[in-house]
């Protein structure tokens, strides 16, 4: 009977899960779950909670009628299930319900602040995960029934981690110009090596300032969480480095268009700067479109560099894996250090990045699963009715203010029904695409005008070039499906990697990370702000 | 193979584990946040894990589409 006492947390939130899923079932929640746009994941929910809820109550029953063993069983799978449900639960908050209000929120807040906190704070599951757990276990304390559970976090982090490796390929890389590859590589590297330096003269842990590194090297967020398992992060080392480089980041946000102005760069050295001295993702697009929000150049250049950044990741992780194994060993040779004692899990995340450089998900051109596909089929081209809607429009002369490239791009789409080379080139396919490509570009910089009001077209007609647009740009399902996978297992591992991080280990931790990563950063904005100046003139892309 | 040591972690925690002769404070503060005894067991069972998943997401949306 007490057997069964203890497991109460089991059966109630097996209970409530499967209550809830009966619940969204019924369609009760749609107008809600429309509301917040998570209405397309009903089946998902209604699914995930059915599983987990049932696997709960049949765990619980077990734990109440079986006495508690020593096996791989119990160690497993019982004992820890009652603190991984907890942990699911959070997640599936967080995920459903937590990050669409805050996006919501962020949206109504822009009119009157001027920026998306939602963006600029990079609130996704990651960040709030995190501070979902920091804040349970600051202030209720992890639940005693919950403690095996929580220890599953690292482990279930590692699998998002490995899969992480799937979103990125070599092709890519090689498709970005080489300009760019060397400009950014040099960053990256040397604001690893410089972090590394520095933590050895301040004296800071190895885990410390390798997880450091990674974040103020390369992307930010996904590589602070992929790099922590290698050196061994604390928890805290980690919300540390999370928060280093989020808060240099907002600086930067706002300092670099100002200065970029002051000086007069073009759009594409602005858009190389931004690329390279800010390190997350949505902070450079924000910064760039604050620089300039007309000419799509700055945003794309800025992207392209952001991209061949976060594509050092696999190579960061090596490095970094060898710096550790070398760091904490005593006399190892290379076969120690690099066979011995690297983490086995960063060889599945290499495997999956060549799995994936292959093609093996989705062309190995594509990026996060994205990839453009020029291809003649029926599911590229514009409908007949959209078609006739452009013809009218290049009839009658609706189109005002594009210039010829744009009208050139406008007409070959009435030419073909849909974005693509020339037809005589089909059989080249390099050719093809870069026509292709420039069509694209120019179709895209026409919507850009037309929202700074330089062109004037008809809303139907914009309709058609964002339905052209939206055809020839693909995702790959399995890709899609593998993110879904990996966005689940870092919800879930951060939430209780989250639970790790007491007010005490904040405190231990010091001030050290943000004033090495502030050192770091500036150093990383200075350098690449002359060296952007002085040698990026023009278009440095293939 | 280094030499290792057996530490009870009582009913509370995993029960018996093996820890390496010469493992430091670190590392035994780390194994206390993991259910698994060791760092390989930990990374082979993550990589096993993901190799199947990612095998079944093959199979559903590509090779059986």
């Amino acid at each position: 009977m007490s057997e069964a006492r203890n497991n109460v947390p089991l059966f109630l939130m097996g209970g409530i899960m499967i209550i809830y899923a009966l619940i969204v079932n019924t369609g009760v929640l749609l107008p809600l779950m429309k509301s917040i746009g998570t209405h397309k994941s009903v089946d998902l929910q209604v699914t995930m909670c059915f599983i987990v809820g049932i696997l709960g109550i049949l765990t619980g029953i077990v734990n109440s009628i079986r006495k508690p063993q020593n096996t791989v069983l119990d160690r497993f799978f019982l004992q820890p299930m009652a603190g991984v449900l907890l942990l699911l639960s959070l997640a599936m908050l967080v995920r459903w319900y937590v990050e669409p209000w805050v996006i919501i929120g962020s949206k109504a807040l822009k009119p009157i602040i001027g920026f998306g906190i939602y963006k600029v704070l990079n609130l996704n599951y990651v960040v709030l995960g995190l501070l979902v757990g920091v804040i349970i276990t600051n202030t209720v304390g992890i639940p005693k029934f919950a403690a095996s559970g929580v220890k599953t976090a690292r482990f279930v982090l590692k699998m998002g981690v490995i899969l992480l490796g799937a979103r990125y390929s070599f092709a890519e890389l090689a498709k970005l110009g080489v300009y760019s590859i060397w400009l950014v590589g040099g960053f990256v590297m040397g604001t690893v090596f410089l972090v590394l330096w520095l933590g050895n003269m301040f004296k800071q842990p190895k885990s410390m300032t390798g997880v450091l590194s990674a974040g103020m090297g390369v992307c930010g967020v996904s590589a602070t969480v992929a790099v922590a398992p290698v050196v061994r992060a604390k928890s805290e080392e980690m919300a540390y480095t999370i928060g280093t480089i989020l808060s240099f980041g907002i600086i930067c946000m706002f300092v670099f268009p100002t200065v970029g102005k002051l000086v007069g760069m073009n759009p594409t050295q602005f858009g190389a700067w931004a690329g390279t001295g800010i390190l997350n993702s949505a902070q450079v697009a924000a910064a760039a479109l604050a620089f300039n929000a007309v000419d799509i150049a700055t945003l794309k250049v800025a992207e392209i560099f952001n991209i061949t950044r976060v594509l050092f990741l696999p190579i960061i992780v090596l490095v970094l894996a060898t710096w550790f194994g070398k760091e904490t060993g005593q006399k190892l040779n290379f076969k120690t250090v690099v066979i011995d004692k690297f983490p086995i899990f960063i060889l599945g995340f290499l495997l999956l990045f060549l799995m994936s450089s292959m093609g093996l998900f989705s062309p190995p051109d594509h990026y996060k699963g994205k990839y453009i596909d020029f291809s003649y089929n029926d599911r590229t081209r514009i409908t007949d009715q959209e078609w006739a809607t452009l013809n009218d429009a290049l009839d009658t002369g609706a189109i005002m203010g594009a210039d010829a490239t744009q009208m050139a791009a406008l007409e070959d789409l009435r030419k073909q029904h849909q974005i693509a080379g020339n037809f005589d080139d089909r059989n080249n396919k390099a050719v093809f695409d870069k026509v292709g490509r420039d069509r694209m570009t120019a179709l895209e910089s026409i919507l850009a005008q037309l929202k700074a009001k330089k062109i004037e077209m008809s809303k139907e007609v914009k309709g058609v070039v964002d339905h052209a647009l939206k055809q020839v740009h693909k995702k790959s399902k399995t890709i899609v499906t593998l993110t879904d996978c990996m966005i689940w297992f870092f919800a879930f591992g951060l939430i209780g990697l989250g639970m790790q991080i007491t007010k005490k280990a904040m405190a231990q931790a010091g001030g050290w990370p943000l004033v090495i990563g502030l050192i770091s950063g500036v150093t990383k904005a200075v350098l690449s702000f002359f060296v952007v100046l002085w040698f990026v003139k023009e278009v440095t892309l293939k | 193979m280094s030499k290792k040591v057996d530490i009870d972690t009582g009913s509370e925690g995993k029960g018996s584990h093996q820890f390496s002769a010469q493992a430091d404070t670190q590392e035994m503060e780390e194994r206390a946040l993991s259910v698994f005894s060791s760092e390989r067991n930990e990374d082979i069972t993550a990589l096993v894990f993901t190799l199947i998943t990612t095998f079944v997401v093959l199979l559903f949306t590509k090779w059986m589409v």
